[in-house]
């Protein structure tokens, strides 16, 4: 996924050791590793709605 | 190493190198055909490409890394990419670049020749760039790069014969040397000449990485110089650092940028344009003080007051609480619990003035839910177009002016969205103090997203008090900001941060990341709303409740509020949009005028943290710190709620 913070590309799930400690049941942010933003980690059924736009993206550039 | 040894490996490595989208994964299948395999590189979860292809009767093994935006890696993606560089012993790197950010995205190719590698470049998608009526002169580039450069739009097959020409006339002993400033150059000579080992890239690459503290490159550098060279290694390392007392990762960098900025002079022209395209003038204006103000301004006025304020806390709640709960919901449950449930304790549990369906899902769902729905879908839509990392230059300017530490900008712009992240961010900044300042302002003056969408939405209703409650807001964090910045010495450290292109939002972005945080912020809420109703309850049963906020009831008239707003203070204790909530009630009930209700409003904005903020605090700072940031908050807080009070009743504004 993109960070929405300063655009760079992040790993999808929210990293273990890097998880903020306060979202109960586990951690629901991804923390980007480059600037430190925590964008919310995108449900399943979403984030398959939004590969396969991105894959098509993805092809045409 | 010669060809011949290779060849029983599988070839000469041709390695392919970039940040993420820019068409590697296109030239790596154009080239290799359908003969490749996906694996995990050895020891990590990373998947690499790998695939064979000939080039004029020469065997290449080619392999696809990993994006990465620089030698210095952060992910594990990265730092494969970069495993892959240093231990595969590269025929040739190919570093590919999209020709539409040329200026991002050649420092690395800088970094890549600096390192002594190999490197070849391709410019690609080539022809968006040329839509966009950039003309990119390949030759010159190549010529002042001093490495083979191909311009090529790999997705319209273009380039890729030129490609493959290159690499079969490709000469590994060319390359070129950037300089750096002077001092920058002596500290790199410093401690590249305490390097003895052997090094498969240039001693003056590793000093650059030792300089930057690269973990990776520590290790490897222990490893190959052994305990008494590498003592002396660090020990250069360190007297550079002492000496300079500054952020060396970002002179580096911006040293960098200067050598790319010049190297792209006369390489890129924009035709048919007069001067920047309007999205760059755009993305100056938003970052300038004189224009970006106004900007942040408009973006205030008709995302939040109009939208979330307007229809948010407007339409939609009326709809929802006015209409659905109010008149039809809550009259159903009250009436099939007193029919059913004989016990006033469990009535009261259930329906009663804090009950968990007529409170807590009332709020959660009737009340929080809408507003802070309409909230996310305008902070997604800002999100997607960029405007944050410029915010945050705004903000650095301005922090500038006031003599505060730029880099404190980040988690304070950061705290916009969630106070409890943000407070853990602090950790990025250099001093103990600096952490302790960003810290208190966090907890006072920048209420998170959830608490601002609520609180916007309650003042938007009634006229002049949103521009009470901002202006207070903002003398309150501007004056507190300023008189710490007093306390904390000299030094003002820079803060730069790469801005990624401003584009128009895209919808189905937008679509996913508010319902992303709908999502994720309903699970938070809802179980501690419920929590905070049954504690209420729990608290009016037992009669502590009454005690507790006929204890408070001194401090509400002294704020000029009346004593029922004490709940919604008791309430803010569990979450700061629980608060809010609760003065929504109020107001809706008649019993704040407009000077009171800019009064809560500004208290309970200052007043304390929620709970997990609070604890986060705890974590960073220790307890002794958070209790006396605590303490020093609410002081703060009801401080300036009493003399607002008296300041509007006194002048009559809002009256
Ligand atoms: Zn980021
Ligand atoms: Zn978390």
């Amino acid at each position: 996924m993109k960070c929405g913070f300063c655009g760079r590309e992040i790993p999808d799930e929210p990293g273990q050791e890097k998880s903020c400690g306060t979202c109960p049941g586990g951690c629901r942010k991804v923390h980007c590793p480059y600037c430190g933003y925590a964008n919310p980690a995108v449900p399943g059924f979403l984030k398959r709605w939004s590969k396969k736009k991105d894959d098509k993206r993805e092809d045409e550039s | 190493m010669t060809r011949s040894n290779k060849e029983s490996a599988g070839g000469d490595k041709l390695i392919l190198v970039g940040n993420p989208n820019v068409g590697k994964s296109l030239l790596f299948n154009a080239l290799t055909g359908a003969y490749t395999t996906v694996s995990n590189y050895p020891g990590t979860s990373v998947e690499v490409s790998r695939g064979f292809c000939e080039i004029e009767g020469n065997r290449y093994e080619v392999l696809d890394t990993p994006g990465m935006y620089s030698l210095l890696p952060i992910t594990e993606e990265e730092r494969v990419a970069r495993d892959i560089l240093l231990a595969e012993e590269p025929y040739a790197v190919i570093h590919v670049i999209d020709a539409r950010n040329l200026e991002r995205m050649l420092p690395m190719t800088l970094q890549l020749i600096e390192t002594g590698l190999p490197v070849m470049l391709v410019v690609n998608i080539m022809d968006e760039a040329e839509a966009l009526g950039m003309s990119i002169d390949i030759p010159l580039l190549q010529e002042k790069l001093g490495i083979p450069v191909i311009g090529a739009a790999t997705a319209r097959k273009r380039g890729l014969k030129e490609i493959r020409a290159a690499i079969a006339a490709f000469d590994r002993q060319r390359r070129a040397v950037f300089g750096y400033a002077t001092d920058l150059e002596r500290d790199i000579l410093k401690v590249a000449s305490t390097l003895a080992g052997e090094y498969r890239i240039d001693r003056r690459a590793i000093a650059l990485l030792l300089l930057q503290k690269d973990g990776g490159v520590e290790e490897l550098v222990r490893a190959t110089e052994k305990e008494a060279g590498y003592a002396g290694v660090e020990a250069a390392v360190n007297a550079v650092v002492f000496e300079r007392r500054s952020d060396l990762h970002l002179r580096i960098s911006l040293e960098r940028k200067r050598v790319c900025k010049g190297l792209l002079e006369g390489v890129v022209s924009q035709q048919g344009r007069e001067g920047k395209r309007f999205a760059e003038r755009l993305s100056d204006w938003t970052m300038n003080p004189w224009t970006g103000f106004p900007i942040l301004l408009v973006i205030l006025y008709f995302g939040l007051y109009q939208f979330v304020g307007g229809f948010g806390a407007g339409t939609v709640v009326d709809l929802l609480e006015g209409s659905l709960f109010e008149e039809h919901i809550n009259p159903w449950f009250i009436s099939v619990a007193d029919r059913l449930v004989p016990w006033y304790w469990l009535r009261e549990l259930l329906v009663g003035e804090y009950g968990v369906l007529t409170l807590g899902v009332r709020y959660a769902v009737a009340l929080v839910l809408p507003i802070v729905g309409t909230f996310f879908l305008v902070f997604s839509v800002i999100e997607d177009t960029g405007y944050f990392p410029r915010l945050a230059m705004l903000v650095d300017r301005i922090f500038k002016k006031l003599g505060l530490s730029g880099r404190a900008v980040i988690p304070i712009v950061l705290g916009f969205g969630c106070d409890t992240m943000a407070t853990m961010v602090t950790r990025t900044l250099e001093t103990v103090r600096e952490r302790i300042l960003a810290t208190i302002l966090l907890a006072l003056a920048i209420p998170c997203s959830a608490q601002l969408g609520v609180i916007l939405g309650l003042l938007s209703g009634v006229p002049g008090t949103l521009v009470v409650w901002s202006v207070c807001i903002a003398l309150v964090f501007l004056v507190i900001g300023f008189l710490a910045a007093r306390l904390l010495p000299g030094e003002k450290p820079m803060f730069y941060m790469e801005l990624p292109p401003l584009r128009l939002p895209q919808l189905q972005n937008v679509l996913v990341k508010t319902l992303t945080r709908m999502q994720a912020y309903f699970l938070e809420i809802f179980p501690l709303f419920v929590i905070a109703s049954v504690l209420l309850w729990a608290g009016k049963m037992t009669g502590i409740l009454e005690n507790l906020v006929s204890a408070m009831t001194p401090v509400m008239h002294a704020l000029g509020l009346p004593g029922e707003a004490a709940a919604a203070f008791i309430f803010g204790f569990f979450r700061r949009d629980f608060g809010a909530a609760g003065l929504y009630d109020l107001q809706t009930s008649g019993m704040l005028s407009a000077v009171q209700l800019a009064v809560a409003g500004v208290t309970l904005t200052l007043f304390v943290p929620c709970v997990a903020q609070f604890l986060m605090m705890k974590k960073e700072r220790g307890w002794k710190a958070s209790i006396g940031i605590f303490v020093f908050v609410s002081v703060l807080a009801f401080t300036t709620g009493w003399g607002l009070n008296r300041f509007l009743l006194f002048t009559g504004i809002l009256a």
